[in-house]
């Protein structure tokens, strides 16, 4: 029988979409474990194929969103997500989990601050794939939408980095319009192993066609959402490793 | 013992219209920019209780940090720090008590901390503190004080 990858979801208090995110791991095929930071071990990373940070409001954002969620997974784990992700490990940050993968420095060097606008932004928003042949982006079109939800979400990298993160190759996703200010309207970034994904919109909350707020939404004609081809693009990714170690 | 006062400035936000502070529109041109005040009571090496704020408080790539009393900005017509009445529980405070406590190796022990935001006010005519008082502060949680720029205390 086919092995069924496993993802290891880290939670927070304060994570807020940890049931929905688990519930897309789930439906794309992974065998899912939604465990507290406080109860995290390196032996559960070493069972895990791929490691989840899912969003919400880690500690409340106090002082500045993921950072005390930083402090706390370098206490808890040290080196060991470094160690995972060097021996193949993949590691996928969304919306808060993007903030705390910036702040603990698995993804080009930068910060995600407060909107342009100082406000909450929670509204549907269009995107536009920067890369080919990312393991969690396959299946996914040039151009498609995703619900986005923050007030923290403004990328910003030191001078005239943005522009060489996408000369690199690195920024996974951009906005196709400038909703916060993000620095080059970067609104995902993976790292040079490319098995780093960090983004700002939530595709745990576009998993079946009728997500989408136009009824009629076609998409590829199939019942899924984009969101469930990224699941599904990491998925079939790390499944197929798997087969070949197996074989 | 020890107190290191510390303040947080965003590089990226600067000043916006005063009118977004308050509930109906000011007659005076105003603007405002935010910072963060931390007043750390502690035990330890300066430069430690520094590298404590500097790790844990400040956003390297997005913001700056000031030690000191001073203000980090000038040319403001009043600046109104707030923050959490005593007694009040300040889960911003209580979060960052907990994070320190849970470091393992702490070089300086944090005695009490408290944080305030501040608004500075910017104005060419006459804009008085206490419309802003009455809309930003909240006086069942919070307390507060205004400081003119001359460095007097007028609420």
């Amino acid at each position: 029988m086919e092995e069924r990858p496993n993802a290891l979801l880290l939670k927070f208090p304060g994570t807020n979409c940890d049931g929905e995110t688990a519930r897309a791991l789930e439906v794309a095929g992974f065998v899912t474990e939604v465990l507290p930071i406080t109860r995290v071990t390196e032996l559960a990373l070493e069972a895990a194929h791929l490691v989840v940070l899912s969003g919400g409001f880690s500690y409340g954002d106090y002082v500045m969103a993921g950072r005390l969620a930083q402090l706390e997974t370098e206490r808890k784990l040290g080196d060991s997500l470094i160690r995972f992700r060097d021996k193949g490990g993949y590691l996928l940050g969304i919306c808060n989990g993007f903030q705390i993968l910036t702040k603990l420095g698995f993804l080009p060097r930068g910060s995600l601050i407060n909107n342009t606008s100082g406000r909450f932004i929670c509204h549907w928003t269009g995107l536009k794939r920067e890369v080919s042949g990312n393991p969690f982006m396959n299946g996914l079109p040039e151009s498609f939408e995703l619900p986005v939800a923050h007030a923290e979400g403004r990328f910003i990298a030191p001078e005239g980095a943005a522009k060489s993160y996408l000369a690199k190759g690195l920024v996974a996703l951009t906005y196709s319009s400038d909703i916060n200010g993000s620095s080059s309207a970067i609104a995902g970034l993976t790292d040079e192993s490319g098995r780093v994904l960090g983004l700002m919109p939530h595709p745990e909350r576009f998993l079946w066609a009728c997500n989408h707020y136009d009824p009629d939404w076609q998409g590829d004609g199939s019942e899924w959402g984009w969101g469930y081809m990224m699941f599904k693009s990491i998925h079939d990714t790390i499944a197929a490793e798997l087969a070949v170690v197996s074989v | 013992m020890a107190i290191l006062t510390a303040e947080v400035i965003s590089e990226f936000d600067g000043k916006v219209d005063a009118n977004k502070l308050v509930y109906a529109p000011l007659n005076e041109n105003a603007s405002y920019q935010k910072t963060r005040v931390y007043f750390i009571e502690y035990a330890g090496k300066v430069t430690d209780a520094e590298q404590f704020v500097k790790r844990t408080l400040v956003d390297s790539y997005a913001e700056d940090v000031s030690f000191g009393c001073e203000p980090v900005l000038s040319g403001f017509a009043f600046f109104i720090d707030y923050g959490m009445k005593p007694g009040a529980l300040d889960l911003e405070r209580e979060a960052i008590l907990a994070s320190h406590r849970g470091a393992r190796d702490k070089a300086m022990e944090i005695l009490s901390l408290k944080l305030t935001q501040r608004i500075y006010i910017f104005s060419d005519g006459g804009v008085a503190p206490e419309r802003f008082i009455r809309d930003v502060c909240n006086s069942a949680i919070h307390v507060w004080s205004v400081t003119d720029a001359n460095d007097r205390d007028v609420a």
